[in-house]
This record gives C-alpha cells, structure tokens and sequence, in this order.
C-alpha cells in the first residue's frame, strides 16, 4: 500500500493547560474526500488551520508522502500542495479575475496558461456572469463558489475547506453542494470541515469526528 | 480698610494707568542694520528718558521700512537709502527728513580670495574683478538699505546680477553673512552687522574705506497731513533730540567691540 | 489696507506666467515630490513591519514613532542645520542651503507621517488577506506586497498626507534652504519672507496656488476612494 498523502502522529493543540485535543494516529489517503465533523468548540478549524501551516503552536508530528514536516512553516512546495480556505474567504479587492490567477502567478504559471485556467475555473464554478462584478459586490454564495474555484484551480494535492456552507441560502447551499461533489468525483483529496448535514450525508465522504479532543474514522 | 476708600483708590489707580497709556508711545520703523549693531538699544533708552516717553521700533529692511511708514503703520522712519527716501518725501508720505549719522559698507569673503581682490580701493572695480572671476556672492535681495546700494553699485558697472554664481536670499543681514560663511562667498555688508557674524562665518573684510562705501543714514517723520493720526509730536520729538547735540554726541560715542561704528552727520542748514 | 489690487495683481502675475513665480511653485512641486517617492517605499515597510511582525521592543518602537509626529519641524530643521552646516559632521557635502537639504528635511518630516498611517491601515486589514494570500501560495514577501494592495487607500491617504505636510514646511524649509530666490525660494518661504517686504500680490498668489494643490491633492484621493468602493 501507498504512503497515504498525509499522516498525523500524536498531534495536540493545547491552550495554556488546557488541551483541545490529541490525535495519535490519522492517516488522509490521496484522492479521498473527508468530511470533518464534531460539536462546537471541539477544534475543527484549529485543526484545519495547523494542517494548512497557520499555526505553529502544535505538538507532534505531520509528514506529507513520509516526509517529515515541521509546523507553520512549510516549505514552498508544501504551500502549494496544501490551499485552505477560510470559513467566510477574503476575495481581494481587485477583480474576478485577479483572484482566480492570484495562486498561479505565485507559481510562475505563464499568462497564456493562466488565461487558460481562469477561464475554466469561472466556468465551473458559474460564475461567468459575474465576471465583471467587483469581488466585494458579490453575494456570499458567489464569494464561496469564487473562493473554492480560487483554491481548485491551484490543482492542489490537499484541499482544506473550512465550514463552505455556512452563512449560505439554499441556492448558494445547494451549488456549493454541487462543486463539493465535483471535487470529490475528480478525485481531489479533500477534507471538509462543517455542520451541514447535507454535506455530511454526501455520498463518497468519509466521516472524521472530531470530539472530546479524540478523532475517529466513523464508518457509514 | 472701609469699602468706599478701596473704591476711591481702586478708581485713582485706575485713571492713573489710563494716563500713562495715553501719554502716547511713539512707533517706528528701522532698518535691520541699526538693530543688529546694537546702537538702538544703547541710544533709545537715553531717549526716552531725556523725553519721558516710551518709543517702539521693529526692524526690517529699508524698504519694507518705509512701505510701513507709507501705509501709516508707524509715526517716523530712520533708513539709509537717500534716492527711496526722496521719493518717499516727494510722494508726501513724509515730512521733515534730516540727516543723522553714516556707517561703513564692507566687502567681505573668504579668506582663500579666490577672486583676488583683496586690498582693492574701488568697490566698483572691485565688484567688476568679483564678477568675472565667477566667485559666487550672496545678496541680500530684501530691498533693504544695504540691498539697494549693493544694486546701485552692480547698476554703476554695468552688470545686471544673477545666475547661478548670484545668491539672494531675500533675508537680513544676519543671515545673508550665515548663508555667505557656508558657501565661503562673497557678500556686501554693513560693518556693525560684520563684526557682529565674524567669528561665526568666518569670513574677512577685503574691501574698505572708499568714500563709495559710505552709508548716510536718514530719520524722516510720516506725514501728519496724510495721516493725522499718527503721532507726530513724538515723532519730531525724537527727530529733534536725535539731531541735537547731546544725541549726536551718544550717537559718536556708541562702541561696538572697541570700535567706533557710526558718525553724527547731521548738519543744520 | 486694499487688498482689492494685490489680489488682481496676484491672478495677472500667475496667469500671464511669472517666471519668478513659477520658479518658486516649481520647486516645491518637484522638492516635494522627490522627498515623498524616496522616502515613500521604506517607510510603508517599516510601517508594515511594525504592525505585523512580532519582536521584542516593537510597542516601544510604534510608541516611537507615534512620538516623532509631534515632532516640532523647526527642531529637525535645527538638527540638519547642524550636521549640513561646513562646520558640522556633513560640512564637506556642501548640502546647506540647496534644495537637498530642504528635501531632507521634508523627508525626515514626512517619515513619521506614512509609518503611522501604514501602521493604521495595515492593523486595519482584515487578517484574513496576510493568510489568503499564504494559503494560495504566496511567500511572505508577495503576501505583505498584496496585504499592502488591499489596504491601498490608507496607503494613499499616507503619502497624500506626508505630500501635504511637506510641501506646506516654512520652519524647516528657511533655516535649511536660505530662501534663495532660483535655487531654495519655494512657495511656504516665498510667502512668509517676501510678503514682509510689502508686496502683497507674490504671497497670495502662492497662497492660492498652495490651497490648489492642498485641496486639489485631497480631492484626487476621494475620488479615487470612492471609485474603489472601498474605506
């Protein structure tokens, strides 16, 4: 069997003494799409954060395809495999446009294959009537679809979305779905943190539950 | 002490200080040169205590001096520039102009010379020997007094001044000489004014004691038909005491590190 | 006293291109310039820094700088007045009374001024932008450059108003530039030494101009505010 893509050993994240939880094993198999649940407070997006290299202030050990890595400061190849998205994203105040090629410019993607790129990530997501609308005019089901096609066209080997249904109304909710079920038959290896029953019901998603500061792989 | 008493005295204090406000102060408007040397300060108290009266005087240059007295801002002027100071009698903003004392221009510079003309005679040859050699001189470009004769002088060898080399620096004498010390230019300066920067600028007197460098200074009242609130009693009372005896006398006998910086001129005629 | 007439005189001499007049504008437009674009980029760095970046001493250095605002400026200008002066520990550049020296006394006038409003705008970004912009693959460099974007309007009113500030010195501007006319006279020196000779006319003329440009500058920045739809 294959290295999976990540694996988690003994990882805690404690607040002064108090601890919010420990992780002795976990293991993400590339290609899977998880779905990350627990009660309020338990950690999620803590934990969502400390994968994506925000948070420094974590004990254990995380190695991506076996190699060890150090938290909070990944290198540039870790920081391009691995896109988090934050719970409400941040479009930048610029243009469409700019957001979506924000990522492949830091990658030193050339223009024409930006141009490219862009073009198709406004179409999966839908969003090619709002190509003109300044970033802060969008709805917030837009911002979300913006934000996940942003983070989708960097072809990542991880993705982390924090929460991408919150604040949303049923449309928004339900082209959200949509995009996340997309992800997970283009076999990208995702891990969704959320409430959302519906996304936990998502046929393909594995169930993390996070809680009590333990984690479980829950079947069914 | 009983009310009514306080009262009175309260009131006679009162009327007293009203008095002495309205003995009235004399103003005046003088040139930047008189204040530096520091021949103000050592002769008006002398004045107002033969006069019994206060005078209040602010120094500019020449010609913002008279535009003062023009505009009825001040009751006498005491300037040193004979044609502006025609002109100011001839237009009828003043009255009664007499001559007071005369001081010394200098040219100075750096020591180094690079100019050469040290040791001259003639100002003007002098000025003219400056000017070719491309050495940098710093002007006071004020319209004051000393500005106009240093004008008069370029005007006289037929050079119109300006250029990169012609610094004018729109400022007293003070500064002109701290802005010529910096540069090591050359520079037109009252003597009084000179020896007071020297040590500072250091720079040195090259040419002196031509009767060209001589610099007449006149006290002319603001005419009181023009301006009838101006207050010409106090200003002929100063006029009167500068040109008798005992204020030419102070005038002579004012020093200045040793060194004697103006002479009584007046002459009645 | 009628202002009636140096007031017309004031408009015939600008429009009919006073080359006095337009010598001394020209100078403190280009002075002025000058001191904010060299001073502008380290600044904004600084500021940027301070604001984000973590370290011992950093409360005492923003305190600092907070503190270098109320600077009084004739005491910079005294203080480039003494290191420029020949007989100072800068004498040999022979920089007194040029226009570099005026530029370097707007520039230490103007620092303090952008440190501060960067600091301002940059604390009041959303932090989500700083970690967006990490997220997506940014190194720390291009994440501060689009940190900085974002906030670009602070950013701007920073430099309007350092611009602003500068351009209107007369303390500092005479004891280091000696107003002299061609080569140091600019418009505050211009103003506050010439109208004392009387004439009136050169004063209000470049008191006009320098309202122009005060308000003109500011107009430029709300404008462009509005048109970002942004703060």
């Amino acid at each position: 069997m294959s290295a999976p893509l990540l694996a988690l050993r003994g990882v805690r994240k404690a607040f002064g003494r108090r601890l919010l939880f420990e992780i002795e094993r976990l293991a993400i198999e590339a290609g899977g799409a998880y779905v990350l649940v627990g009660p309020n407070g338990s950690g999620k997006t803590t934990l969502m954060r400390i994968l994506a290299g925000l948070d420094r202030d974590a004990g254990g050990v995380m190695s991506v395809h076996d190699q060890d890595m150090s938290f909070g400061s990944y290198p540039e190849h870790l920081r391009r495999s691995i896109v988090y998205v934050h719970q409400h994203p941040y479009l930048f105040h610029t243009s469409l446009r700019h957001n979506l090629e924000y990522g492949l410019k830091c990658r030193g993607v050339p223009a024409a294959e930006r141009a490219r790129r862009v073009e198709e990530a406004i179409a999966w997501a839908g969003l090619a009537a709002q190509r003109a609308t300044p970033p802060g005019k969008l709805s917030g089901g837009e911002k979300q679809r913006a934000a996940l096609a942003r983070a989708r066209a960097l072809e990542p080997e991880l993705l982390l979305l924090d929460e991408p249904t919150s604040n949303l109304d049923r449309d928004g909710r339900a082209q959200t779905l949509a995009l996340l079920a997309q992800l997970r038959d283009e076999r990208r290896t995702v891990i969704v943190a959320c409430h959302d029953q519906e996304i936990i019901n998502l046929d393909g998603f594995a169930r993390l539950r996070l809680e009590e500061g333990r984690i479980a792989l829950q079947s069914g | 002490m009983r009310p009514w008493l306080a009262a009175r005295l309260a009131a006679l204090a009162l009327a007293f200080c009203a008095a002495s406000v309205f003995a009235k102060d004399i103003k005046m408007a003088t040139t930047t040169s008189t204040d530096n040397s520091g021949l103000l300060q050592y002769l008006l108290p002398k004045f107002e205590a033969d006069c019994h009266c206060k005078i209040h005087y602010t120094a500019v240059g020449t010609g913002a001096a008279l535009k003062l007295g023009q505009n009825g801002d001040v009751d006498v002027v005491l300037v040193h520039a004979r044609p502006s100071e025609d002109k100011f009698v001839a237009a009828g903003y003043g009255v009664n102009r007499r001559d007071v004392m005369y001081n010394d221009f200098v040219i100075v510079g750096p020591a180094s010379d690079p100019a050469g003309i040290k040791g001259m005679h003639d100002p003007l040859a002098a000025l003219k020997k400056l000017h070719a050699s491309g050495a940098t001189f710093v002007s006071r470009g004020d319209d004051s007094g000393t500005n106009k004769k240093e004008l008069a002088y370029w005007k006289a060898i037929g050079i119109k001044p300006g250029g990169p080399h012609y610094l004018a620096v729109g400022q007293g004498m003070g500064a002109t000489l701290t802005v010529a010390g910096e540069k090591q230019a050359y520079t037109l300066s009252d003597r009084a004014t000179y020896a007071t920067y020297a040590s500072k600028t250091g720079l040195e007197i090259l040419v002196q004691g031509n009767r060209k460098l001589l610099n007449p200074y006149g006290v002319i009242a603001v005419s009181p038909k023009r301006y009838p609130k101006v207050n010409y009693k106090g200003a002929m009372t100063f006029i009167e005491w500068l040109t008798s005896p005992t204020g030419q006398r102070a005038i002579g006998d004012y020093r200045f590190k040793g060194a004697q910086l103006f002479h009584p001129d007046y002459k009645k005629n | 006293m009628d202002l009636l007439e140096p007031t017309s005189q004031a408009f015939r001499l600008l429009f009919s291109g006073d080359p006095e007049l337009w010598r001394i504008i020209w100078l403190s437009l280009w002075v002025s310039l000058a001191a904010i674009a060299l001073v502008a980029a380290p600044s904004i760095a600084l500021g940027f820094l301070l604001a984000k970046k973590r370290f011992p001493g950093q409360r005492a250095a923003v305190v600092l700088v907070q503190a270098l605002l109320s600077f009084p400026t004739v005491v910079i200008g005294l203080v480039i007045y003494l290191l420029l002066s020949r007989r100072g520990p800068l004498g040999s550049f022979e920089l007194l009374f040029t226009p570099w020296a005026i530029m370097i006394g707007y520039m230490m006038i103007a620092f303090p001024i952008l440190v501060v409003f960067t600091i301002s705008a940059v604390q009041g970004a959303d932090p989500r932008v700083y970690e967006t912009a990490r997220c997506l693959g940014a190194d720390r460099l291009r994440a501060s450059l689009t940190t900085l974007f974002e906030v670009r309007f602070g950013i701007l009113a920073a430099v309007v108003n350092g611009f602003g500030r500068a351009i209107s010195e007369v303390g500092c501007a005479i004891m280091v530039g000696g107003n002299i006319a061609g080569l140091t006279r600019n418009i505050p020196t211009a103003i506050a030494l010439e109208t004392t000779k009387g004439d009136f006319a050169q004063g209000i003329a470049l008191g006009f101009v320098l309202m122009v440009v005060a308000l003109g500058v500011n107009v430029l920045l709300a404008l462009l505010q509005g048109q970002g739809g942004l703060k």
